[in-house]
């Protein structure tokens, strides 16, 4: 290509990136290396840091507490996850057509993406109030005596997802709708010569070609769960009895209530960790499953 | 390449490091020698703040070359940001600790002693202010902050459901006994409970008290919370909701708020805090406080708010200065006083003959009478994690998840752990 | 006609008639499904409404009062009489427009570096911005907060703004675009002696326009959204944004529920109207993008 030679290429490279790298560098790259380096210290804030070496990550894996978080965030991904993938789909499959009232439908999907995180969470709290709240009032009209949701350790996390998939179903349907409205219109017209079944079509045609955007929405919403915080935050604080503690959770608790930075670095590290493995591992298994033909 | 690139990183963060610690903050002073202070403070909450305001007016009217400058936050995030902008050398020059973390803060160096201001100040005479809880805030022997308030915990009770139910008003010779036999005549199926107090970590320690237990040992180097009284102590907490009915489960309560039943007439006695006086002014019934019932004695908390100087002020006169006025002069203790902003600590008789002769509750002199059997926080280095330990497991009981025996059990256990650290 | 072909015709005549009560209640089970999903959608907001114009007592009766039986404003005077609400309003929306245009500027530029230019380590360096994109908040945390310390702004908007803009998203995000728009206009473009600045303001920034959309719309919402930033380094009240200054009215009403719905109104209405008045470009810029 044209002025790719030389200081010339390196000018345009630096004109085009380095804005961008530099803050990249100063507000994300040298923060976490040094929260890195923080992991292997002990250090309050108050008193200078102390060099400890591993102890941080010998005490976690000690710390029943680290461990039942981890469960409890497993258990948050696993109700969440699928929960959300399923009915996002659901719905923007039937979105998918030509219909009255398209745009109502799609735009009232959409109001809770757009409302915030602390709004949406407070709503739902008082919704789940287990005496004057909708949600308990609405199950009372079929007979069913609802549980004590936020109070209860049993129904707290699922009250919690409940929560996010309503928040979330609206975005991710919209990334559904897109990726569908990508599949060409000539292969349900080719499997329609066939005779091809709905059901089938919808197997056959739309969850392969879909998979492209179902590999996109599972990364970045794996990626998300495993930093759940700011609803347990609002709702429960991690109770009642520490049921809905999830892994951002501790961090946030060693670093900004009992002030072990060191400790609450090598926290967030080991989520990385997690989180990246499962990234690798998600990446590798795409090839199997995911359908690049356009 | 490669590694200069990475040498010169870890550089850049070591030089960020360095810098983040030992960034100089301003000195406060402008040119024509009025010197800034930063406050920070937490307890004038929303309600108060044109209190602080008008203490702030009258002590820059008293030292016209000093400014304060203050800020405020919740008490749920006031900590996390204190200790931040100490980390960031951004401390404040004067702020305020509630006794509980007072220890820590002193315990770890970030305050400054007090000792020579006070001896180099001819104005101020620690008699003015009550011993006890000028005492409080010493650490090894010195002094490292300055008491300003204090609260405490007493007995509330609504009059008229008394009356209504012919039982005769708490007294002081009542115990546990007596107050149980009360409230099984006050609760009645129209909603009323006969008495209140949270089941949590607070309420627990000084509950114990009020039966002869106690969590530590006199120098905290051994654990007790696993006794047979404390035990009795825990079942009799649970038993007022599970097997007297007497007072509400979370669940019954359905997430309202103790004050708010209180003040609905849905409670009789509630166990809460002196702050309430100004809360409970309006509500259509009468009401009086009383000293809590112990079982084998009496116990009652004790709450403090004091000031403390950071050691990496430039301004250490002025700062003192300004403590020092919040905690024992007389127009800081009027303004706290007028506005029933909790109780200022000084000793002179006719401040408190002020807060004495107000009214609602009558019985005011109860507040004071409830000194003579306080309880202080236990209170250990790793205090949040004590707190929220105990609140897991304080949560468990409630839940029916573990018996008390058993969450005493675990708690001894966890406890030995964190004072060994 | 004999009579097989009559019951022929009849069999015909029925299944028709099935297929057409099948279309029928097929689309009726279609609409309800739809309709049931919107309803538990919208029903929380209008719950919200209802409960924050009632009075104190109101709130906890059974069965609940869907249309309050007194219908005050009191509870939006109380909230903006204790906290300057619409200040917090301005904070969000200025911060959240700010780190948008910022995003939409370095990230694409930054992309177009990524997808177009040739140099020695790009795929190495594009790894690791992607890598970080795992990173959890909490990791960077303090140390940035110790940055801004040094830097002096905390409690600045800059402070607030500058280091959300960084975020690799939206890197990411506009270079798969771009990896998968054609690239022969720009190779013509070339061919006449255009510059890359050329190319990238007036070929790849129209092209990418779905993207740019995409990207408006996730840091605006992410900005908007932004809780525990805030929180650790705004501590002045006339910078908090709505998320925090919403909960620090839960920390002062915990269960006034007609007092913090009022709050959360007040939070929502705005945004609210802007997406019902844009709400095409909303979920057009999601829709059109194609995310692959």
């Amino acid at each position: 290509m044209v002025g790719d030679k030389g200081w010339k290429k390196w000018l345009v490279i630096c004109a085009f990136l380095l804005p961008n790298f530099i803050g990249f560098l100063f507000f994300i790259g040298i923060p976490i290396l040094a929260s890195l380096g923080l992991s292997f210290t002990k250090w309050d804030l108050l008193t200078s840091p102390e060099f400890i070496g591993v102890e941080n990550y010998k005490a976690i894996w000690h710390d029943a507490e680290f461990w039942a978080a981890l469960k409890n965030t497993l258990l948050f991904i696993i109700l969440y996850l699928p929960t959300v993938l399923v009915v996002a789909l659901g719905i923007a499959m039937l979105l998918n057509k030509k219909m009255k009232g398209r745009t109502f439908f799609r735009a009232a999907y959409f109001i809770p993406v757009i409302s915030s995180w602390v709004a949406v969470s407070l709503i739902w709290k008082w919704l789940f109030n287990p005496a004057y709240g909708l949600v308990n009032y609405f199950l009372s009209w079929f007979g069913i005596n609802g549980p004590d949701w936020l109070q209860d350790p049993n129904w707290a996390m699922i009250a919690i997802v409940l929560t996010s998939v309503w928040k979330d179903t609206g975005f991710v349907m919209v990334l559904f709708l897109a990726g569908l409205q990508n599949i060409s219109e000539t292969y349900y017209e080719a499997a329609d010569i066939d005779g091809a079944t709905p059901f089938k079509k919808f197997l056959h045609i739309t969850i392969p070609l879909l998979t492209p955007t179902t590999f996109f929405i599972l990364i970045i919403s794996l990626i998300n769960s495993f930093q759940v915080f700011d609803q347990v935050m609002i709702m429960t604080e991690g109770g009642p009895a520490g049921s809905t503690t999830v892994l951002v959770q501790k961090i946030y608790n060693h670093a900004f209530r009992y002030f072990e930075m060191g400790y609450a670095s090598a926290v967030s590290w080991v989520l990385f960790l997690i989180i990246f493995i499962v990234t690798l591992v998600q990446n590798r298994l795409q090839k199997r499953w995911v359908d690049y033909e356009q | 390449m490669k590694k200069t690139g990475i040498f010169a990183i870890i550089l850049l963060l070591l030089i960020g490091i360095v810098a983040g610690c030992s960034g100089e903050s301003s000195t406060g002073k402008s040119k024509d020698g009025v010197v800034t202070l930063k406050y920070f403070a937490f307890s004038p909450g929303e309600a108060h703040e044109k209190d602080l305001k008008a203490m702030i007016a009258a002590f820059e009217k008293q030292n016209p070359k000093i400014k304060v400058d203050y800020e405020l936050a919740s008490f749920e995030d006031y900590f996390t940001k204190l200790q931040t902008q100490i980390a960031g050398s951004n401390a404040p020059d004067v702020f305020e600790l509630n006794y509980e973390n007072f220890v820590s803060y002193a315990a770890k160096g970030a305050l400054l002693e007090l000792d020579p201001l006070i001896k180099k100040d001819k104005e101020f005479n620690p008699d003015s202010i009550n011993k006890k809880a000028y005492e409080a805030f010493q650490y090894d022997g010195k002094q490292y902050g300055m008491v300003e308030s204090f609260s405490n915990v007493v007995l509330f009770y609504n009059k008229d459901l008394f009356d209504q139910a012919g039982v005769e008003y708490p007294s002081e010779s009542w115990t546990w006994k007596e107050e149980l036999e009360a409230a099984e005549k006050l609760t009645n199926n129209k909603g009323v409970w006969g008495t209140y107090a949270p089941v949590q970590f607070w309420e627990f320690y000084k509950t114990i008290a009020q039966n002869g237990g106690s969590i530590f040992n006199e120098d905290k180097t051994e654990v007790t919370v696993n006794s047979p009284e404390n035990v009795e102590t825990l079942t009799w907490m649970m038993d007022k909701m599970n097997k007297y009915h007497v007072t509400p489960t979370e669940k019954e309560m359905s997430g309202q708020a103790n004050e708010d039943l209180f003040k609905a007439g849905k409670i009789a006695m509630l166990r809460t805090g002196i702050w309430m006086f100004d809360g409970f002014k309006d509500v259509p019934f009468k009401w009086d406080i009383a000293l809590e019932p112990g079982n084998t004695q009496k116990a009652h908390h004790f709450f403090a708010n004091g000031l403390a100087v950071s050691k990496k002020t430039k301004n250490a006169e002025s700062a003192w200065k300004w403590a020092q006025f919040m905690s024992s002069s007389e127009e800081a203790a009027k303004i706290r006083i007028d506005s029933s902003w909790e109780l200022p600590a000084v000793t002179d008789e006719a401040l408190v003959k002020g807060y004495l002769e107000k009214s609602p509750p009558e019985s005011r002199e109860v507040v004071f009478k409830a000194l003579d059997s306080l309880v202080v926080p236990p209170v250990i280095e790793e205090w949040s994690k004590l707190t929220d330990m105990f609140g897991k497991e304080l949560d468990k009981v409630k839940l029916g998840q573990e018996t008390p025996e058993n969450a005493l059990k675990n708690v001894e256990k966890e406890l030995q752990t964190l004072i060994k650290k | 006609m004999s009579s097989e072909i009559k019951l022929a015709a009849k069999k015909q005549q029925k299944a028709v008639f099935t297929i057409g009560k099948r279309k029928v209640l097929r689309k009726l089970l279609f609409y309800t499904t739809l309709g049931l999903g919107a309803l538990i959608m919208i029903i929380p907001f209008l719950w919200m409404l209802s409960t924050s114009l009632k009075e104190q007592g109101a709130t906890m009766t059974l069965p609940p009062q869907f249309i309050p039986e007194n219908i005050t404003l009191s509870n939006y005077s109380q909230v903006a009489e204790s906290f300057p609400i619409w200040k917090f309003l301005f904070n969000s929306l200025f911060v959240a427009v700010s780190s948008t245009l910022g995003q939409l500027l370095l990230c694409s530029m930054a992309a177009y570096a990524f997808s177009r230019l040739h140099f020695k380590g790009r795929d190495t360096l594009f790894l690791i911005y992607l890598a970080t994109l795992m990173v959890p908040l909490q990791v960077t945390m303090t140390p940035q907060f110790i940055l801004m310390k040094y830097l002096g702004w905390l409690d600045t908007y800059q402070g607030l703004i500058l280091p959300g803009l960084f975020n690799a998203f939206g890197t990411f995000l506009l270079r798969q675009f771009f990896l998968t728009t054609p690239k022969s206009l720009e190779e013509a473009a070339f061919i006449d002696g255009a510059s890359h600045f050329r190319v990238f303001f007036q070929i790849i920034l129209p092209l990418a326009k779905p993207a740019l959309a995409t990207l408006a719309i996730f840091s605006f919402m992410q900005s908007w959204n932004n809780f525990l930033w805030p929180l650790i380094i705004v501590s002045n009240q006339d910078l908090m944004t709505l998320p925090l200054g919403l909960s620090n009215l839960q920390g002062r009403w915990a269960t006034d529920w007609n007092l913090l719905m009022a709050g959360v109104v007040i939070s929502v209405i705005p945004i609210l109207a802007v997406y019902l008045f844009a709400q095409k470009y909303f979920i057009k810029g999601i829709t059109l993008s194609g995310i692959k």
